[in-house]
Formats: C-alpha cells, sequence, structure tokens
C-alpha cells in the first residue's frame, strides 16, 4: 500500500517548527531593561544604509546607557533588538512580525530606510500599537491615518516646497542673479516621484521658473548620455537632481563632466542623502563634487560637532550621513518619550511622542526644528537643511543659524 | 477497493486538517504569517507545476500572473473601493486571460526559447508598472469595516483563506492529472510531436494549462496582496517572484501533486528562520546557507524529493486508470473493404528546405485495403514525404486528398483525427509511462471517454501481440516492442490508413518475420498501410504495390516483380556502374 | 559643425548604444559559449560578472597591485586579469558542482538534468551573492579612472573613452574567441560536444572536459567584460542581478548557440536600449528590449544567427 504523503508532509512541518522555532520561547525583558527595536536593511542591496542606522542607534545606546539609562524606571538600560529587513518588502514585513511575536516588551521602534519597506513594516507595528519614527519621507506613509507611525523627515512634498525658494535664494544672493530656467533629472523610485509631482504641478510656475528639460529614468541607469545630451540642448539655468542610487549618481555626475557641464557650468542642486555618502567620493572623486548643493531631512548642523566626532572616532566613517544621525536621534527621542511616559508600556510611551515638544537635548541637535508631531505623524516647522561639498567633505551651509559653513553658487571659471 | 484517485483525495483533505490544527495551536502571528506564505507560495508553485511540471514548457515569468493578480485587488480597492471578496476572484479571472494572451504568441516557442520569451513578460510589466506611476502601493486599512475588506486582526483568518486556495489548487492538480488533461500534458512533455501525431490537439491542451495556470497564480496573488498590504512592482513582478514556484516544484519533486506542496512545506520556513535567526549576526549568512542546502539536496535528489523518496521506499507502480477489465474483441464492422478506391491521392507535392527542393512534384495514389511501400536510398525523401502527409511540413505545391478530404494545411493531431495514424522512424516512445499508456494516449483521439480510451488501448495492444507487456515502462522495452508498442498506439483509434516509417529498423530476422505477420494481419483486419522501407528483401514479401523516391522525384510505381527489375530503380540504388554490370548479366 | 537638435541627440544615442552594445556583447558571449556547449541557463552569470568587476577593483584601486600602470592602462590590464581568476574560479564550480547537473552526468535523467542545473546555478548565485556581501562588505565601490569622465570627440559627438576602450576590447576578444572555437583543436572539440555530445564521445572527444572549458571560459570572458565595466559604473555585490536579463535577451536574440550572434545580439540590445529613449519616455528603455527580444522570438525564434533543428 502505497505510503500517505501526508505523514511525510506532517513530520516535516513539525520538524521544521522545531527548527524555526529555536527562539520560541519570547525574550522576556529583564526587569531593568527596556527593549526598542530596529528594523532595517542589513542584507541585500540596501544592506550599507541599514549599517549606517545601526552605527548610530548603537552609539546613541550606549550614551544612553553610560549616562544612567531611563532614570524614570530606576535606571534601567535601554536594549536594541535589530532584525534585517532584507531586500523585499515580504521580508521586511516578516521581519516586524517576528520581532513583535518574539518581543513583546517592545515599547517603540525605528525603520526602515526604503520607504516600501516602511509601509510594510508600519502596517504590522499599527496594528501592534507600537510607535515607530522613521526617516523615510514618502508622503503615503503617513497619509493612511495611522497613529503610531512618526516621520521625522519633513514628507516629500514639503521638501519640494523648500528646496527650491531656498535654492534660488542663494543663488540670487550669490551670483546676483534669479534663475529662469530649471532641468530635472530624476530616477522614479518613490521619493524622487513625491517630491517632483508638487513641482510639476505648478509649484515651478509660482517660482517664475519654466521646465525646460524632464527626464525620469528607472534605476539602474544603463548609461547617461542620451540623458545629459537632452540636458545639453535644452541648458537649463540650473539643474535638479532626485537621484537614490550611487550607481546612477556615479554615471550621472561623470557624464555631465564628459560634457563639459561640471564645474560650475550647470549649477546643480540634488536632493536626498545618498548625494552626501563617503562612497559617492571615494568612487568619484572630491574635484567632480566640489560644490554640489543638495538638500537633506537631515544632516550634522552647528551643535552636533562634538557627538560627531566621536561616531567618527568609534566607526571610522569619514563623516556622519543622515542615516547614522537620525538613527541617533531616533534612540533619544524613545528615551525621552519613557522617560515621560513614566512606564515601559509602549501605548503610554506613543502618548508622550505625540506629546513632545523638545527643543533642547540630544534628540532636538540630531534633527533641525522642534521635535514636534502632528496627529498623523509628521513635524511641522521643520527647516529644509542644505548641505554643500566643500573640500571634500559635505557641510550643513542653510539655514544659517545651523550653518557650519557658507554657501556659494558655483559659477563657471 | 479505494481507488489511488479518492486516497489522493481523502489525502488533499487531512492535509488541510492538518494545517488546521497547526495554525490553531501556534499562538505566535509570526508563525502564522509563515504559515499564510508557506501556503500562498504553495499555491503559487502548483499553479506553475499544473504548466510547466506537468507539460514541460518551463515557464520562468509565473511572476506575471501573481503580480497582475497583485495589482487587480490593490487598484481595485484603492480606485473602486472593491472589497478582495470580490477581487480575489476578480484576480483570477485577470490571471486566465493573462494565460492566453501570453500562451497565445509564445507557445510557438519550445524549450529554453519558451522559457526565456516567458522570463521576459514579468519584467516588461515591472517596468510599465513603474512608469504607470505604481512604485507603492498599499491597501488602505478599513477600520470601520475590516471584516468586508477582509481585513482581520487575527492573523488565522489567512490562513484559514490561503488553505482554502491551497485545497483548490491541489483537487485542480488532482482532477488535471487523473483525467486526459494530464496525459495530454504529459504526452506533450515526454514527445511532443509523437503526441501530436497520435490526434492530441498539444495547442489547446497548452492553453488550458497556461489559462488554468495563470487563474490560480493570480488569485494567489491577489490574496498576496491582502496579507501583505503593501504592493510594489518589485515585490511582485521581480525576478525572485518569478523563481520561488520554480524552485520549490524542482526541489520538492517537479510534475508531482505533492512536489510544490513539499518544496513549500522545507523551504519557505528554512530562508524565514535562516533570516530570523541569522540575519542580524552575519548578514549575507542567511543566502549563503540557503544556497548551500539547495545545491546539496539538490545533487541528492536531482528531481526533487518526492520522486527520490518514492523511487526508495514505494515500488513504482504504474497504475491504470481503472482496474483491468477482459478485453473484448474490438473490430471494425466495415472490416473489408467493398470498393477498392483510392483512399489517399498525393498530386504535385514539392517542399523545399533552403536551397534544397527536397521532394519535386510527387504523385502518389495509394488504393483502400492496400498495402503500399515507398522505397528509395537514403535520403530520397521518403519520410519527409511521411511529414507532409502526416501535417508536420507544409508542401509548396500540390495537394493531398484522403478520402476524398483536402489534407493540405491540416495540422498533425487533426490529420489524425481524419483516420490517419503514424509510426515513425526513431521510435517516439513515452518513455516513463507504461506501455499501456502510451497506447491510451493515442486511444483518446477516437475515444468519448477515458474508459472507452483505455478499452480501445487495450485491444490495440492485443492486435499486435503486445498484451501481456501492457503494465511495463516503456522505458525498458526492447527494439521489437517499441515498435509493436508504436504501432498498437497508431491503431489504437481505428484508423483507415496507418504510415509505417522505417518498421523494421534495427530488428533481427526472427523478430523481422513477426512484425510481418502482424502488418498483414493489420491489413486483413482493413486497414490501409503505407509504409516506408529501405530493405527491399522484407518489403517485396510484403506490399502489394511500391511508389520509389530518389532525390525526392518519384522515379518508379507499381507492382512488386515490375519494379525490381525497373532499371531506374536498379541505378538509384545501385548506380550506374552495377547498372550496366546487370543488364549485361540479364541481357 | 552645427547640427539639427534631433540629428544630434539621435547620432549621440547611437554612439552611446553601440558602445554599451560592447560591454554587453562580451558578456553576452560568455553566456552563449556556456549556453551554446552546455545548454545550461545559468543564472548566476551575472554574478561572475560581479566577480570579475571586484577582481578589477582590488587589483586597481583597491589594494593598488596594478598602480604602477597609472590610472589609463592599469584598469584595462586589471579587466583582462579578472578573466583567468573567474575562468579559475569556474573550473572548481564546474568540477564539483555543475558538472553532477550538466552534460553527461545528467543526461539519463528526465529533462537531461534542466531541473538540477536551474537549481544549482540559483543557489551559486546566492552564494555568490551573499558571500560577496560577507566577504566585501555592501559599500558600493568602483574604480577611479579618469577613462569614465573623458571623450573622445567627433565634431559634436562625444565617445565616452572608458566606454570605447572596452568596446575594443570586447571586439579583440570576439575574434578571439572565433578563432579558439573554428580553429583550436580545444575549440572544435567544444563545438562538437555542442552540437552532439552522445557522438562526439564516440569521436573521442572528452565531453566532460569539454564542458568544463567552455563552463570556465564562458564566466572568464563575462568577468572580463565585468572588469571593463567597472571603470564606468559604480558596484556592489548584488549588481549581478541587472544584467542576467540583458545578457540573455542578447544571447536569445543573436541566436542561441551561435558566438557571432551574441556578439551581435548583445550590440543591439544596447543600441536598443539607448535609442528608445529617443521616441519612449525613458522610464520604458528596458521595456523596449522586452519587447523587441520578444518581437525576435516570435518572428525569428532561432534568432538573428542560430538554427532551429527539429528532427521527426
Amino acid at each position: 500500500m502505497r505510503r500517505r504523503p501526508t505523514r511525510r508532509e506532517f513530520g516535516a512541518g513539525l520538524a521544521l517548527a522545531g527548527t524555526v522555532g529555536l527562539r520560541w520561547r519570547p525574550a522576556i525583558a529583564q526587569t531593568n531593561e527596556v527593549r526598542v527595536a530596529m528594523i532595517a536593511p542589513l542584507s541585500g542591496p540596501w544592506a550599507r544604509q541599514g549599517q549606517l542606522m545601526r552605527m548610530g542607534a548603537d552609539m546613541a545606546i550606549e550614551e544612553i546607557n553610560d549616562k544612567g539609562g531611563i532614570k524614570a524606571l530606576g535606571g534601567a538600560k535601554l536594549t536594541l533588538v535589530v532584525a534585517d529587513a532584507g531586500d523585499s518588502t515580504e521580508k521586511a514585513k516578516n521581519a516586524a512580525q517576528r520581532l513583535l511575536a518574539q518581543d513583546p516588551d517592545l515599547v517603540g521602534g525605528t525603520g526602515a530606510w526604503l520607504s516600501s519597506f516602511t509601509l510594510a513594516v508600519t502596517e504590522v507595528t499599527e496594528r501592534a500599537q507600537l510607535p515607530m519614527l522613521t526617516l523615510s519621507y514618502s508622503d503615503l506613509i503617513t497619509g493612511r491615518g495611522f497613529k503610531y507611525v512618526f516621520q521625522t523627515s519633513p514628507t516629500a512634498g514639503h521638501q519640494a516646497a523648500e528646496t527650491l525658494p531656498t535654492a534660488m535664494q542663494l543663488a540670487e544672493t550669490a551670483a546676483g542673479k534669479r534663475p529662469k530656467t530649471v532641468g530635472i533629472l530624476m530616477d522614479n523610485t518613490a521619493a524622487p516621484m513625491s517630491f517632483a509631482k508638487p513641482l510639476r504641478d505648478g509649484g515651478l510656475e509660482k517660482l517664475g521658473l519654466k521646465l525646460v528639460v524632464d527626464q525620469v529614468f528607472t534605476p539602474p541607469l544603463s548609461d547617461a548620455t542620451p540623458l545629459i545630451e537632452k540636458v545639453r540642448s535644452s541648458r537649463p539655468d540650473f539643474l535638479l537632481l532626485l537621484l537614490s542610487a550611487m550607481p546612477d549618481n556615479k554615471l550621472v555626475l561623470e557624464k555631465l563632466d564628459e560634457f563639459k557641464l561640471s564645474k560650475g557650468r550647470l549649477p546643480l542642486v540634488g536632493n536626498g542623502s545618498p548625494l552626501g555618502t563617503p562612497e559617492l567620493k571615494n568612487i568619484i572623486g572630491a574635484d567632480l563634487l566640489e560644490g554640489l548643493l543638495f538638500s537633506v531631512a537631515d544632516w550634522p548642523f552647528k551643535g552636533d560637532e562634538e557627538m560627531v566626532e566621536r561616531f567618527k572616532k568609534r566607526t571610522r566613517e569619514p563623516w556622519m550621513t543622515q542615516d547614522g544621525l537620525s538613527a541617533y536621534g531616533d534612540m533619544w527621542i524613545l528615551k525621552e518619550a519613557i522617560e515621560r511616559a513614566g512606564a515601559a508600556d509602549r501605548i503610554k510611551v506613543a502618548d508622550a511622542i505625540r506629546t513632545m515638544n523638545l527643543t533642547t537635548g540630544p534628540a532636538a541637535l540630531s534633527f533641525p526644528g522642534p521635535i514636534r508631531f502632528d496627529e498623523n505623524g509628521r513635524r511641522q516647522d521643520v527647516p529644509m537643511i542644505f548641505a554643500q561639498w566643500q573640500n571634500g567633505v559635505p557641510v550643513t551651509v542653510f539655514p544659517a543659524e545651523l550653518a557650519l559653513a557658507k554657501p556659494y553658487w558655483l559659477k563657471e571659471s | 477497493m479505494k481507488s489511488a484517485a479518492a486516497r489522493r483525495r481523502w489525502a488533499i483533505v487531512a492535509v488541510a486538517v492538518v494545517v488546521l490544527i497547526v495554525s490553531l495551536v501556534i499562538r505566535s502571528a509570526y508563525y502564522q504569517l509563515v504559515l499564510t506564505q508557506v501556503l500562498l507560495w504553495a499555491v503559487l508553485s502548483l499553479a506553475w507545476n499544473i504548466l510547466s511540471g506537468y507539460s514541460g514548457y518551463f515557464s520562468f515569468g509565473h511572476a506575471a500572473f501573481w503580480g497582475l493578480g497583485a495589482y487587480t485587488v490593490t487598484l481595485g480597492m484603492i480606485n473602486l473601493d472593491l472589497t478582495p471578496w470580490l477581487g480575489i476572484p476578480l484576480a483570477a479571472i485577470v490571471g486566465g486571460l493573462a494565460g492566453a494572451v501570453i500562451g497565445y504568441p509564445t507557445f510557438r516557442l519550445r524549450g529554453h526559447y519558451f522559457a526565456l520569451a516567458m522570463l521576459a513578460y514579468p519584467l516588461a510589466m515591472l517596468y510599465v508598472f513603474q512608469w504607470l506611476g505604481y512604485q507603492e502601493l498599499s491597501l488602505p486599512m478599513k477600520r470601520d469595516a475590516p471584516l468586508l475588506y477582509m481585513q482581520f486582526a487575527d492573523q488565522r483568518a489567512y490562513v484559514v483563506l490561503a488553505l482554502g486556495l491551497l485545497v483548490v489548487a491541489l483537487a485542480v492538480s488532482l482532477r488535471v492529472e487523473n483525467s486526459r488533461f494530464g496525459m495530454a500534458l504529459l504526452a506533450i512533455k515526454q514527445n511532443e510531436p509523437a503526441a501530436e501525431a497520435a490526434g492530441i490537439d498539444t495547442w489547446r491542451w497548452k492553453m488550458r494549462a497556461i489559462m488554468l495556470s495563470g487563474a490560480l497564480a493570480g488569485m494567489a496573488g491577489g490574496l498576496y496582496a491582502v496579507v501583505l498590504l503593501v504592493v510594489t512592482p518589485e515585490s511582485v513582478f521581480g525576478m525572485l517572484v518569478s523563481a520561488q514556484p520554480l524552485i520549490l516544484a524542482l526541489f520538492g519533486g517537479v510534475g508531482s501533486l505533492w512536489g510544490p506542496v513539499i518544496g513549500a512545506v522545507v523551504l519557505v520556513p528554512l530562508a524565514e528562520g535562516l533570516n530570523g535567526e541569522l540575519g542580524d549576526v552575519l548578514p549575507g549568512i542567511q543566502g549563503v546557507v540557503y544556497g548551500v542546502a539547495i545545491i546539496l539536496i539538490i545533487l541528492g535528489a536531482p528531481e526533487g524529493v518526492y520522486w527520490r523518496l518514492r523511487d526508495r521506499f514505494a515500488k513504482p507502480r504504474a497504475a491504470p486508470l481503472i482496474a483491468a477489465e477482459p478485453v473484448p474483441a474490438v473490430t471494425r464492422s466495415d472490416a473489408r473493404p467493398t470498393n477498392r478506391g483510392d483512399l489517399l491521392a498525393l498530386r504535385g507535392i514539392g517542399i523545399s528546405f533552403g536551397g534544397l527542393r527536397a521532394l519535386d512534384n510527387v504523385d502518389l495514389v495509394v488504393r483502400e485495403g492496400s498495402l503500399h511501400g515507398v522505397i528509395g536510398p537514403n535520403g530520397a525523401g521518403k519520410t519527409t514525404l511521411f511529414n507532409v502527409v502526416n501535417g508536420f511540413l507544409a508542401p509548396d505545391a500540390g495537394e493531398i486528398r484522403f478520402g476524398g478530404d483536402q489534407l493540405t494545411g491540416l495540422r498533425p493531431n487533426q490529420v489524425c483525427r481524419r483516420g490517419i495514424g503514424r509510426t515513425f522512424q526513431v521510435v517516439r516512445a513515452f518513455p516513463r509511462m507504461t506501455v499501456l499508456e502510451n497506447v491510451v494516449v493515442g486511444a483518446f483521439v477516437g475515444a468519448h471517454d477515458d474508459r472507452a480510451a483505455e478499452q480501445m488501448a487495450r485491444a490495440a495492444l492485443d492486435r499486435v501481440g503486445l498484451a501481456d507487456r501492457a503494465a511495463a515502462l516503456a522505458g525498458g522495452l526492447t527494439t521489437r516492442e517499441l515498435r509493436l508498442m508504436e504501432l498498437a498506439r497508431a491503431l489504437a483509434p481505428l484508423p483507415r490508413l496507418v504510415l509505417l516509417d522505417e518498421t523494421f529498423a534495427g530488428l533481427g530476422h526472427d523478430d523481422l518475420g513477426g512484425i510481418l505477420d502482424v502488418i498483414r494481419r493489420v491489413r486483413e483486419e482493413g486497414v490501409t498501410v503505407l509504409i516506408i522501407e529501405h530493405t527491399m528483401q522484407a518489403m517485396v514479401r510484403l506490399v502489394d504495390e511500391f511508389s520509389v523516391l530518389d532525390h525526392g522525384k518519384l522515379i518508379a510505381a507499381g507492382r512488386p516483380d515490375e519494379i525490381v527489375r525497373d532499371r531506374r530503380v536498379i541505378e538509384a540504388y545501385l548506380g550506374r556502374r552495377w547498372m550496366d554490370r546487370v543488364t549485361d548479366a540479364v541481357a | 559643425m552645427d547640427l539639427p537638435p534631433f540629428l544630434l541627440e539621435f547620432l549621440q544615442a547611437l554612439a552611446a548604444g553601440v558602445m554599451v552594445g560592447g560591454a554587453y556583447a562580451l558578456m553576452c558571449i560568455g553566456l552563449g559559449i556556456i549556453f551554446g556547449s552546455m545548454r545550461v541557463i545559468n543564472f548566476a552569470q551575472g554574478d561572475f560578472l560581479m566577480l570579475g568587476m571586484y577582481v578589477a577593483f582590488y587589483l586597481t584601486t583597491g589594494y593598488g597591485i596594478l598602480a604602477f600602470l597609472g590610472p589609463y592602462a592599469g584598469p584595462i590590464i586589471a579587466a583582462f586579469l579578472a578573466g583567468p581568476v573567474v575562468f579559475a574560479v569556474g573550473w572548481l564550480v564546474h568540477r564539483f558542482i555543475v558538472s553532477r547537473v550538466t552534460g553527461l552526468g545528467a543526461a539519463a535523467s528526465e529533462g537531461a538534468g534542466a531541473y538540477g542545473q536551474i537549481i544549482v546555478t540559483l543557489g551559486l548565485s546566492l552564494i555568490l551573492q551573499n558571500g560577496g556581501l560577507i566577504v566585501l562588505g555592501s559599500t558600493p565601490t568602483g574604480i577611479r579612472t579618469p577613462l569614465s569622465r573623458s571623450s573622445w570627440e567627433i565634431g559634436p559627438i562625444l565617445l565616452n573613452q572608458a566606454r570605447v576602450v572596452s568596446f575594443l576590447v570586447a571586439v579583440a576578444l570576439v575574434v578571439a574567441v572565433y578563432l579558439f572555437l573554428g580553429r583550436t583543436r580545444t575549440g572544435k572539440g567544444l563545438r562538437a560536444a555542442a552540437d552532439n555530445s552522445t557522438a562526439a564521445i564516440y569521436m573521442g572527444i572528452d565531453v566532460d572536459r569539454a564542458h568544463r572549458i567552455a563552463w570556465s571560459l564562458g564566466v572568464g570572458i563575462t568577468a572580463i567584460a565585468g572588469g571593463l565595466l567597472a571603470s564606468s559604473q559604480s558596484f556592489q555585490p548584488y549588481v549581478g542581478f541587472d544584467f542576467v536579463i540583458v545578457m540573455y535577451a542578447g544571447v536569445v536574440l543573436g541566436g542561441l548557440g551561435s558566438i557571432l550572434g551574441a556578439f551581435w545580439g548583445g550590440l543591439l540590445i544596447g543600441i536598443v536600449q539607448q535609442m528608445s529613449t529617443l521616441v519612449l519616455p525613458y522610464q520604458l528603455q528596458n521595456t523596449a528590449i522586452f519587447v523587441v527580444f520578444l518581437l525576435i522570438i516570435f518572428l525569428r525564434p532561432q534568432g538573428l544567427f542560430g538554427q532551429l533543428s527539429e528532427r521527426t
């Protein structure tokens, strides 16, 4: 008689339940411990970003604990639990679900860098009422009516509205002339798309700018020649670069150089922290990057110098980028929230985040503007930071009260 | 005694019950999520299996259906406020239609070409969806009417839904396997031209398979969107999604009912477990371990776990479709033809390959009830002629008439339906099927149901004297037995004409005699026989009439005693020099 | 010389297409050798490309072994050296893993081991990518050379130097491979084994060895293509993925089994990709590739140079 497959299947299933359940006993927090989570890509194409976030978060945790931990809970230590969001939304969601199932004592978290991962992760954390901080800035993240998602970056729409006028202001101040035409070069990932939409829908017109070249590509770019050729033939007064991946950055910037459009001949304004990474300098060279201006939700500013030095020494990174800084700040925000909540209770912590208004302290020093969230989890009144590559390092140049150097508008030499 | 099919149906029920119990017992929402994913990927893999596992047409593009299903549900909910309860069935329809649209042009290809073409579809869709602005879509949270929109607080509800889909997929697969659908696909997989010549409308079955496959995949993709709540082009159209059902099925046992399920049950939790345990410890190690694991296992079981286990633990019993019954003698009532008219008439047939004129103005007339031989030296075009009659090749000149009907331009399976059977020069068996199953494939064309087909097959085996080998696997037969089996398959649907292509090749003297008897007997029973051979000796004893081809042209036709003395024939076979010697000797 | 803007864009796109196509052509040849000789769909081909990129990188910018050659010659020589290194890796991989599921070892089982091949090469891909992450790190890198941002000028048309160099190298290698396969004994053995492995055995050709050479040569050549690309673009361990599709499209386009076909196929893909931007939105560049790919497959399944053969 033929053996039924069911037995085999059943057995296999049980065996697997066993192996997978290596951590089947949920982790129970020690009495003197408060647990927070970080869900970020640690493997896959975005691994570098996740690793930078982890570096920032680790440093914050160490500082918090060295300074005595959570005082409201008798000096309880803050512990970070990390999960790998991997390379797909499915893995990110699984990571979030796993953390929540295996760690019922989590009180807050941060993640997941890529906006689609953040969307997937927050679907889980929202239903578990776990407050999540994120630097992802696609509008959809806080546009779902969720109560437990807090976006530390201004939304893409807000960033767009701030970037252009400030860039033009800088241009006018530096060069004495207001630009009249603009070009847009961008990839079609979610963040640049939400950034550019309001601009195309009348934002540019309002500023008196004519859009003379508008190119959107699907990353990864194979070759930038046709793109830059179009830019060259339309000759905008300045070019808006909304790129999110390293290979595209290299191809575009080098092609601009090749077409003799670099080094001031065509002023560039970018958006997004990928334009300020150390690897960009290693791959392209500081000379090509000199003067590149980019707006970013978060970048080390005045008051952070000492903390950044510590980060550099600890991680041997040449400077701190948004990824590390945000994650660092998120940990401090959570610490403040737990202190205010007075309990290791996620709902109370969420309430504390909703009602906080931090203007001083390490949390406030990690983000421009006051740490205050509206009922959608968005921050209001956040100045857009501009960083500029000067002598091989991107430094904050705007707004003036946060600047570490003065901005200049590249002119043809 | 319960039939195999009924037993498997109970097995499906048992599996469903087990899964339900497991999901009730497990409390962790995480494990339930993983279980849901196991089930969904199993459904996609089963869907893939229906097309690719059974028919051998490997698809590297099933993400196309999955993704379309996911987007149907998502866009339906976002734009039309359509609940997934309706959206998922709609996704099935979309998937089925996509299967038709994709299959229609792509089935012209075979093998690797087909697989690679399939690869292109989901990737092209990926870019299009990004361009359309659907980079990130999230299913809106319906706080006021969650159940209406399939938004459950308890993860178990999704397990139940996914289980429902799995049961449907298993039931469908089982139905396919146990019907002529499955046989047709299997025949296509093992030897498509033979299947075609045996009367199987390969096109139609392949289209049905891909539509069914697409519908199941689309449905599963729709539920996947509901579970994940976030849909991006990469996550539903990406290469990894296309590769997943493949890996699961190949690992678990391709072309079997349980293979995809085994694959899903083992590999999905394994990957997720590795992610969980090792992901934060040494990022990347989970991928390495997974890769090593699947390589090692596939080296040990190249066709999948299921087949390896079955070979090891269960005797490969070739289960007949229905239990053995005494075979009634099936003969045609009009066995002896009353008129000796022309059954098959070829006029002016011509065809070229590249610059070579393979057949040139060939006329051939086969009288009903006769045994007609086509001979000629190697390369004369004999097999080409058969291929033209059969429908594998379309002539560029001339016409073919069969009993008054036009045959030119018909596909091989249609030619077979008209009553023409065929054997091949190189035996085209279905090696992994039994002798009986091989012959049944041929009988489908003449039978209105599977039972009748089996009876006809048994009768045919009896006719050729191979009834005792009915349960043997075709892969292990001797040349003589293979030839007889092919003959049986051609005879099963009771054709009026059979085309025998070099039936005697590879046979020794004794075997030859046996086959000659069979052929004569077949002719006695009223079947017209057109046979290709180039061994004169055997043919001379057998046939009524000859047509002689040389270099694509008909050089002689007539009775054996005339042909043997025909100068042109001798010259064609032996060449000019010999010709002179012969004429000298004869003269 | 003042050209009307559309003509200028047209010529520039054509030039870019030809040069990008040169790199693709070289990759495709590597894949074409493997596919043509072994009928194996190697999903890990992109990852061997990635290996080539990293070898070239470490020989120049990374460890500076070839620094003495300067920033112009260094990257080119490094790209060449990537070939033998990855050839050796491929040799070992075939010997211990791939040969068990391809060629004669697998000919007996159903589908001639096609199933095993797919899983093995997919597994290989996973190992290379993730192993690469562990060993090489996640930070994107690239070779720094002035070649990638300088160009030669023909009137108003700019020809990127790094791309031109890789194009010339690709052409040179194609010729070399062609001669190898056509004139040398080993090469002919490879072609015989590809056409009909059973007959080849009877002819005394060591089919297993022929396959090993084909495999190693295939991945080695693709690695050289990677090494050349390393000067033009940045990469990280998962970069191989992006190129697998292009390679397959090119090989099928050119005709499975034809080396010359793989060359022209890759070139054509490059041209289609770049020139599609003249009429289509940039975002649909790769969709254009697939559309052309599908069209060719339907209208002429054997590709430009391949042969359809099916004996009845």
